[in-house]
């Protein structure tokens, strides 16, 4: 049945809707029209809608409550996005809003049998008890609930999930949450006083009650005159919590880091909910939200209304609501004897006024028809003959306020059961930089709310150094005034904890569907404090966080227990006070990726890329074996430049390295090359490569691709110890560094360079400064891949013109780019180590079979010296060695190496060579092992390999291309 | 000289070979439609179709421009000593941490107390860094490294600049913490980077040349979420004219990173 619109009230004084503008979106794939200003939720209700989502666990129809955006019952997804809440969320044109948690319709769920016959499959902490045996239909019962479970779904696809987040750091002097009438005279104050304020609200516009009660044009103002005196204002904005000073506000797309250096809390109190049977039916709304339907967005909440109150709030809301033309069937307040001009509002308009009442049953089917009113014992039982039925089509209640203090317990201010007002309330005394102002701090005022704005906004400016004795005077006689104004409101009934038990469920805890049925049953069962029943019940846990469930469960355990508020006290306050998207905390996804000067060149000629630490680097060009053959029979070329480069200078540069190194480096002379082994203190290998002198008192370094951060941390660390005469310099992002190896690379360099290239001139292990095709290069003469080689360092500016050149002037030789894949398998013939892949944390110089690179005998002390004393004392265990199998089968890396059916050692690396035409490797074996012709057993997953170990290498062994 | 290899204003040009310095993030300018022309041995993204239409983008939203041909050179030495070479080497400026110091056609930006960056126009790097390798000579313990191809540069100009590094940085640059000539190291989309601002809302962001596409990347992105857009070294060139004449440009700016040599 199509629902029957709702007509637009005429029009109020500060509505929000522009009434000539309409708005066309979607819910459920119907049309819906909504004007200009509506909220979806408005727009719905105006289209006739009344229930707006499915209760959490027994999928009960729920409809309007807060209009606020405090409790959970009109969340919906829009655009594919869930979790919105309707309430606030403005009408946009083309939107698609869906409704969450029904099947397979809003109206009719077939999932509302667990209401009707689920009891005794739900019991409270029904996870701890059902569902759970016979074990084997766990799987079955696991799908099943997760597929009843959660609160909307997300697209799988992840592309097709279009909406954009993003951080934004806001520094700020001062951030005021709350945008009421004490978060806009603080923002003000403070901006006045020459603060540079942020202020955010979670209202769709700020102004707080004062926009639906009569008080728009103050709000407009003040909002104007802050906007005036450079307060930002993000509306509507979440404070989701207080991280050590750093409050991060959900503003639409955008997490806002706001980091001030001081905060004005004004957030406000939250109007309670009243607990009775049926309590949840569409229809049952907070007094403020029918008041903000009917004020803000023209729309009657209902025909015929019953308003139950506790405080003066639902008494002005009643006649608000006959203002706006609603008929008023009856009130009831909790008082003996209420006062006040709302009273006689309602008498001059012959209200019937039940006092000392309040509602005890809601009935309806699936939205309220009537409503039962009594008087009360102290247990929420009807006394006899006080009960009175009501037809009506709204009952809107007001439970009392309780502040909304969760950001100011997070930040470390403690609260107190104030009896007087029924509620918790932050004591006085705050901690530094955090200042409270209006509703939250137990005003109740107007007057005063605003006025305790005025000073948390001169008192934060004040903790600045801003304003001057002036402003200091001013804010003295200000909370002088303040004082005087406590406590001046009528103070309000304490409702009871739950009434109408017995005639439908009361809900405590609305996000959660948790009955007080259940609380009952959880303390029964032992979880008798606040901490443990939220955990057991999760009461609070819910969307709403505690907004419209901690006050009324900690009241009915109260009751329950027979104790007092205070004692039973609040559950911890944690962030997030509100839900948020994952996607909006995750922010912009940043993914650091170091490209070298010749990536495009890569790209262009077909390079497979892949990570390589934090580098994108080329894998191969497509034909890894051609590579290697490349390197062996002609050139290759390979970009190297991730090397870490370190520039070391200064008089005491060779002693430093002394110290870093277990060899001997200032010894070195200029223009020679050494390569070296870093330890750390326990003797441990860390990083290897090599270092070549340029002059007295200049060095220049060569670290691992991935350990160039570390290695230049570790030495500034050790610089910064030992306060040596020495200047680190990393160029590693700086020069772009090729390796043009193979037999014809002096050909290729030397048609590039007037440099003397012949092998006397420029030998092995010498390094040379001169240009090549016209730009700056120190080459450095080594090899890891077992060819002749030179290593060009160059400012990556010209890399590609390098790149360009060195290609071209190897076209003769067919020379080809070679990517880490052959580099592998190259360096692997020559049984040369990488650091992080043959070995571990534990691996020393001697286990990794370079005891030469050790010298002991050195005068200084250096980095792991004793321990690598005590290491050469010790036989070894294992050893380093290289392998080839004789099937020709290629274990995998970390495939086990077996002795007698036991684990004695592992395969750090293993490919097939082409150039051998056999698989060879490097493993970890027993140290009587480490002899050439040792046969060992290697276990991949169930295969067996045989091998024969070789401690040299399998080409060049004596090294004679490499000097050649 | 024993450092020549790290400097790209020491590359010669031949009959057979020419080079061009090229700045990190070219492959990104180029993708993205640029004009190159080579200015001062570097080859510079002189604009992306329209000057005009990127001086308004500068103008009224935030404009993003690739500066990594600047000349970069850091100063290592004693708190004192760096001091002294600096004030020789500058003609008399003064170092003080957290601001830079505009003097003999460079900036010079203190990075901790015993290290700083002169930033100086592409042709200059050579004068500059000769200029301040004699009077380190004159000083003990003091060195000097060309680390223009080390660090990668992006202008960031415009009324929205402050709202594109709030996306990237949690650096206050409000202009009450970063007063002109305000210089800060950092950490900008999760990479180390220095953030310096020239004037008004004209900002230099200094980071890993490695990360240069990646730092383009998310830079653009944000700027474009902001109406901002890439923008070429003649509208900087021709935004650095308006501020002579409106007198808002200090000694030693170096807005025209892309003028001809």
């Amino acid at each position: 049945m199509t629902p029957r619109p709702t007509d637009r009230l005429s029009p109020q004084p500060g509505e929000r809707i522009d009434r000539s503008t309409p708005i066309a979106f979607t819910f459920d794939g119907r049309p819906v029209q909504g004007l200009a200003g509506d909220t979806i939720a408005s727009a719905l209700f105006a289209s006739g809608r009344r229930v707006f989502s499915r209760s959490f666990k027994y999928h009960r129809p729920r409809g309007l409550l807060c209009c606020a955006g405090q409790c959970a019952n009109c969340l919906v997804a829009v655009d594919g996005a869930p979790g919105v809440r309707a309430c606030t969320e403005p009408v946009r044109d083309g939107m698609r809003v869906k409704h969450l948690n029904a099947f397979p319709s809003l109206d009719w769920d077939a999932m509302r049998a667990a209401d009707r016959f689920g009891a005794p499959f739900l019991p409270v902490g029904f996870y701890y008890k059902t569902f759970i045996r016979p074990r084997r239909l766990w799987p079955l019962y696991e799908k099943a609930l997760r597929g009843v479970a959660g609160l909307g779904r997300l697209d799988r696809d992840q592309h097709r999930r279009r909406w954009r987040t993003d951080y934004r750091r806001r520094h700020a002097d001062v951030l005021v949450v709350g945008a009421g009438a004490a978060g806009l005279r603080a923002a003000l104050r403070a901006a006045e006083l020459g603060a540079d304020v942020v202020l955010v609200d979670e209202g769709a516009e700020p102004g707080g009650r004062l926009l639906a009660e009569g008080g728009h044009e103050r709000a407009h103002a003040l909002v104007a005159s802050a906007r005036d005196a450079g307060v930002e204002v993000l509306a509507p904005a979440t404070a989701l919590g207080y991280f050590d000073g750093i409050v991060p506000v959900w503003h639409r797309d955008t997490l806002h880091q706001v980091r001030a250096s001081q905060h004005v809390v004004a957030t406000g109190a939250i109007e309670q909910p009243l607990v009775f049977a049926g309590n949840d039916l569409p229809g049952v709304m907070l007094a403020g939200g029918a008041r903000r339907l009917s004020a803000l967005w023209a729309l009657p909440p209902g025909e015929t209304a019953v308003v139950a109150t506790t405080t003066d709030d639902g008494l002005e809301a009643a006649v608000a609501l006959l203002d706006a033309g609603v008929r008023i069937a009856a009130v009831a307040d909790m008082r003996p004897r209420p006062g006040g001009p709302a009273v006689g509002r309602l008498e001059e308009a012959a209200i019937p006024l039940m006092r000392g009442a309040t509602v005890v049953a809601a009935e309806g089917k699936n939205a309220v028809s009537l409503v039962v009113l009594a008087r009360v014992d102290g247990n929420g039982r009807a006394l006899p003959g006080s009960e009175i039925r009501i037809p009506c089509d709204l009952l809107a209640v007001s439970g009392g306020l309780a502040p909304a203090s969760s950001l100011l317990s997070q930040a470390g201010a403690d609260g107190a059961y104030d009896a007087a007002s029924g509620c918790f309330v932050p004591v006085p005394e705050l901690p530094e930089g955090i200042h409270a102002a209006g509703a939250v701090t137990g005003l109740w005022s107007e007057e005063a709310i605003e006025l305790s704005g005025a000073v948390g906004g001169a008192a934060a400016a004040h903790a600045l150094g801003l304003g001057g004795d002036g402003a200091l005077k001013e804010l003295e006689q200000a909370r002088l005034r303040l004082s005087e104004m406590r406590g001046a409101a009528a103070p309000p009934a304490v409702p009871p904890a739950s009434a109408g038990h017995g005639r439908d469920k009361c809900f405590a805890c609305l996000c959660e569907d948790v009955t007080t049925k259940e609380i009952q049953q959880s303390i029964e069962e032992g979880f008798d404090s606040i901490e443990l029943g939220k955990r057991y019940t999760t009461v609070t846990m819910g969307p709403c966080q505690g907004r419209m469930c901690q006050l009324p469960s900690i009241r009915f355990m109260a009751g329950e227990m027979g104790q007092d508020l205070g004692v039973i006290g609040t559950t911890t306050a944690r962030p997030p006070w509100s839900t948020v998207p994952l996607g909006v905390l995750a922010g912009r996804p940043f993914e650091p990726a170091k490209r070298s000067s010749l990536h495009a060149r890569h790209r262009a000629a077909g390079a497979n890329v892949m990570w390589a630490g934090d580098w994108r680097r080329p894998y191969d060009y497509g034909d890894p074996k051609a590579e290697v053959l490349a390197v062996h029979e002609r050139v290759g070329l390979i970009d190297v430049s991730p090397l870490g480069k370190l520039l070391v200078r200064g008089p005491d540069a060779g002693a430093f390295l002394d110290r870093l190194y277990p060899n001997r480096l200032s010894n070195l002379k200029p223009g020679r090359i050494r390569y070296g082994v870093m330890a750390s203190d326990a003797g441990r290998i860390m990083d290897d490569g090599t270092v070549c002198r340029l002059d007295e008192e200049t060095f220049y370094v060569t670290t691992t691709s991935s350990g160039a951060g570390a290695v230049e941390e570790w030495f500034s660390w050790w610089l910064a110890t030992w306060e040596m005469q020495v200047h680190l310099t990393d160029v590693t992002q700086g020069l772009s560094a090729v390796n043009l190896a193979g037999p014809r690379a002096r050909d290729v360099l030397a048609s590039l360079t007037e440099l003397d290239c012949s092998n006397d001139a420029f030998a092995y292990l010498d390094g040379r400064r001169a240009h090549v095709a016209g730009v700056p290069c120190l080459m450095l003469r080594i090899g890891f891949v077992g060819e002749l080689g030179y290593e060009l360092h160059f400012p990556a500016a010209f890399g590609e013109h390098l790149w360009d050149a060195l290609l071209e002037a190897g076209r003769p030789y067919a020379i080809r780019p070679f990517g880490l894949e052959p580099q592998r398998v190259l360096r692997l013939e020559k049984l040369h180590v990488i650091v992080g892949q043959d070995t571990d944390s534990e691996s020393t110089p001697y286990g990794a079979a370079m005891p030469w690179i050790v010298k002991l005998d050195k005068e200084d002390e250096f980095i792991g010296k004793w321990a690598l004393e005590e290491a050469s004392e010790r036989a070894l265990e294992t050893t380093l060695v290289g392998f080839q199998t004789i099937d020709g089968g290629v274990p995998r890396e970390g495939a086990a190496v077996v002795i007698d059916g036991a684990p004695a050692g592992k395969v750090t690396s293993a490919r097939f060579s082409s150039q051998l035409t056999q698989a060879i490797g490097m493993a970890w074996v027993p140290a009587q092992l480490a002899q050439d012709g040792s046969r060992i057993t290697i276990v991949d997953d169930g295969r067996a390999f045989s091998a024969l170990v070789s401690t040299k290498p399998f080409h060049d062994p004596e090294g004679a291309r490499l000097r050649s | 000289m024993t450092l020549e290899f790290l400097a790209t204003d020491l590359s010669r040009a031949t009959d057979a070979w020419r080079p061009v310095a090229r700045s990190a993030i070219e492959p990104c300018l180029r993708a993205a439609g640029a004009r190159f022309e080579v200015r001062a041995g570097w080859s510079v993204a002189a604009s992306f179709g329209s000057v005009e239409a990127e001086l308004e983008t500068c103008r009224t939203r935030v404009g993003v421009a690739d500066r990594s041909a600047l000349g970069k050179l850091e100063v290592q030495a004693p708190p004192d000593a760096l001091k002294d070479v600096i004030r020789e080497a500058a003609e008399g400026a003064e170092l003080e941490l957290g601001t830079a110091a505009s003097s003999a056609g460079a900036f010079w930006c203190p990075i901790t107390a015993r290290r700083a960056l002169a930033l100086t126009r592409p042709g200059d790097t050579g004068r500059v860094r000769e200029r301040l390798e004699r009077a380190a000579a004159r000083a003990a313990a003091v060195t000097v490294a060309d680390v223009t191809t080390t660090l990668g540069a992006l202008a960031v100009v415009g009324p929205q600049a402050r709202e594109l590094f709030a996306r990237l940085t949690a650096l206050d640059l409000r202009p009450t913490r970063m007063p002109e000539r305000g210089f800060r190291p950092g950490s900008v989309a999760r990479t180390p980077a220095m953030v310096l601002r020239e004037h008004g809302d004209r900002f230099l962001l200094l980071f890993g040349a490695a990360y240069g596409e990646y730092v383009w990347t998310v830079v653009t992105d944000a700027g474009q979420a902001l109406g901002g857009a890439a923008v070429g070294a003649d509208a900087l060139e021709r935004l650095g004219e308006a501020d002579d004449r409106d007198g808002r440009a200090r000694p030693g700016h170096i807005q025209d990173v892309g003028a001809r040599a």
